[in-house]
């Protein structure tokens, strides 16, 4: 994901909230939330060698997949519920935001833009699956699932229920703000039950 | 991450040689020490409980760096160091010394053999004194709680008010447990392992196999057999299903395979090499172990119920202590299913806890062997608690309270 979802997403989070990080590697974002927000924070990972790199960091961590993470807690046990580019690889995403509003007051989604102009021409004119900056995996080794763009992102939110409190949009060359459909590699959204 | 293969074949240290093996810590040594006045869970008074313990480190100034550990069904309080007699490393050695996992240089490290056990601390093979005999069969129905209690009166004695971490495998994560909702306020880090809140029929069932081996044994003679004649035979056998259940699959395999040892016949013993390593097992168990001892430690774990009859949110809402929890992929044992019901009842509890469930191929045992990737975990965990206190391991409070 691009840097600049990370610093909006740290904005976002009102200082000693309470985050969950769904899928969060190494554990460097989450550590920095604990750092400079003074969150308490938690974070699900799958990944034996990112989980023991989360404990080297002071990190309470649980290794298990996302559904399985959600699955250890109680109602209404964090803030905030971040999940930072594992959305397009989930089974049934829906289910696990309904979840995750479940365990956490307000949802936190970026993910990869598959509409993004580059996106759109090689399609266009190479006909094969794209191979961009932002999706670097070739079809047969990629872990996403789902090739959504930000209008299908848009079209999920209001179909399942949840306002985009706030969005923000992301390329190479930093923030997009106008025709982010077309412009942006990659975005993320704040998202409050309607 | 997978441990070497050679790490396997040196196995743990309790009842095989090591080639080469050194430890860092040289000769260490148990002492004892008469503990006054103990009324067990099931209403029993000891005048006096003779406890064995270990100490290794340094206690620090602030007196804020103990860790007690817990030893499994047939451990004692030589966790590490070479035993002064024998000259055996202590059974959790790889673990436990400078460097360590568990680092001597920066812990004061303490064992003790429990309540019941047959290595120091009073059991059904010490003296009971109102008859001058060996309790056997009149010792009184020892629990987990049980061990833990008289652990808390040892850590008095010892001076020390509260623990930076209780560990323990199996039965000593059981311990851990117990640790955390008996004496919420004396201890800072609690890390079970290969553990269970309560056993299931399956490991009832295979306890319950090594306990009619030793019931049946004629020389067992209602618990008050000689010195000279104990029921070896069926304390062996017990011993023996006992490691079928510690091993894995894979590591049976790797190990043993369909080796053959001899041409024997169906009547006869050691045919294949498993067999072998089973009866060796057995038979230098029957050594250094108590079988009446054997009988009241498995009925402990069996009896075992984290919440007795109690719901878990009264239990764990005691809990102070921060968590790492340990299970093993291959652990059929204890699978890590039971520690992933653990880590839910905890975290639903609003407890933090660190769960990790590795992939380690080595079963049950996987703790005991020389396994860096859970020597790491387990070292990162100590030691960032004591570099920094919890980065983000203060305990929650739930929305409604805020």
């Amino acid at each position: 994901m691009h840097p600049g979802i990370y610093e909006t997403v740290a904005q976002w989070i009102p200082e000693k909230s309470r985050v969950l990080d769904l899928g969060t590697g190494d554990g460097a974002f989450l550590e920095q939330l604990v750092k400079t927000r003074h969150v308490v924070g938690e974070g699900v990972e799958l990944d034996a060698a990112s989980v023991a790199r989360c404990v080297q960091r002071g990190l309470v961590v649980h290794q298990g997949n996302i559904a399985d993470g959600l699955d250890q807690y109680g109602d209404g046990a964090f803030d905030y519920v971040l999940l930072l580019g594992t959305f397009q690889e989930l089974v049934s995403p829906a289910d696990i935001i309904r979840e995750a509003f479940r365990v956490g007051r307000q949802v936190v989604v970026a993910h990869s833009n598959f509409s993004h102009i580059r996106v759109r021409f090689q399609v266009l004119f190479s006909g094969r699956t794209p191979i961009t900056r932002s999706l670097p995996t070739p079809w047969y080794r990629t872990r996403n699932l789902h090739f959504l763009s930000v209008l299908d992102f848009q079209d999920f939110c209001r179909d399942a229920g949840f306002k985009q409190q706030a969005s923000a949009y992301f390329n190479s060359r930093g923030q997009v703000h106008r025709l982010p459909n077309l412009r942006a590699e990659d975005a993320v959204s704040l998202l409050q039950p309607t | 991450m997978p441990a070497s293969s050679k790490s396997f074949t040196q196995g743990d240290l309790q009842d095989q040689k090591v080639a080469g093996y050194k430890s860092p810590l040289g000769v260490t040594h148990t002492h004892t020490v008469a503990l006054p006045g103990f009324r067990t869970q099931s209403g029993f008074t000891f005048e006096k409980i003779d406890v064995s313990y270990q100490t290794l480190g340094k206690l620090s100034p602030a007196r804020d760096n103990a860790i007690l550990i817990c030893h499994a069904l047939s451990g004692s309080a030589h966790v590490a160091g070479l035993h002064p007699e024998t000259k055996r490393p202590g059974w959790w050695d790889f673990h436990v010394g400078p460097g360590k996992a568990m680092d001597t240089n920066k812990f004061f490290i303490i064992c003790a053999n429990v309540l019941g056990g047959c290595s120091g601390t009073t059991g059904p093979a010490s003296t009971n004194p109102k008859t001058g005999k060996h309790y056997g069969m009149e010792f009184p129905s020892v629990t987990v709680r049980d061990m833990v209690a008289v652990q808390a009166k040892l850590i008095d004695h010892l001076g020390v008010e509260k623990l930076f971490a209780v560990v323990g495998g199996s039965m000593g994560g059981m311990q851990a447990l117990a640790w955390a909702t008996d004496f919420p306020d004396r201890l800072h880090t609690c890390v079970p392992i290969a553990t269970c809140p309560c056993h299931g029929a399956m490991q009832i069932a295979f306890n319950e196999i090594g306990r009619s081996a030793i019931l049946t044994d004629p020389n067992w003679h209602g618990g008050n057999y000689s010195e000279a004649h104990p029921p070896a035979h069926g304390l062996s056998v017990a011993r023996m299903v006992g490691h079928v259940t510690y091993l894995s699959e894979f590591s049976m395999t790797h190990k043993f395979g369909r080796q053959r040892q001899a041409e024997t016949g169906v009547g006869e013993q050691d045919q294949f090499s498993i067999e072998s390593y089973l009866h060796h097992q057995g038979e230098s168990f029957v050594k250094r172990f108590d079988p009446n001892s054997y009988l009241y430690l498995t009925r402990a774990l069996d009896r075992f119920d984290l919440f007795e009859n109690r719901t878990p949110d009264t239990v764990l809402k005691r809990i102070r202590a921060r968590f790492l929890v340990i299970s093993f992929s291959s652990d059929w044992l204890y699978p890590p299913a039971q520690s992933r019901e653990l880590v839910r009842l905890l975290k639903r509890a609003n407890i933090p806890v660190t769960y990790i469930n590795l992939d380690t191929e080595y079963g049950h045992d996987s703790f005991l062997i020389d396994n860096p990737p859970f020597a790491n975990l387990v070292r990162d965990f100590l030691e960032n608690g004591l570099a920094h206190g919890p980065v983000s391991g203060s305990r929650h409070e739930p929305l409604a309270t805020r």
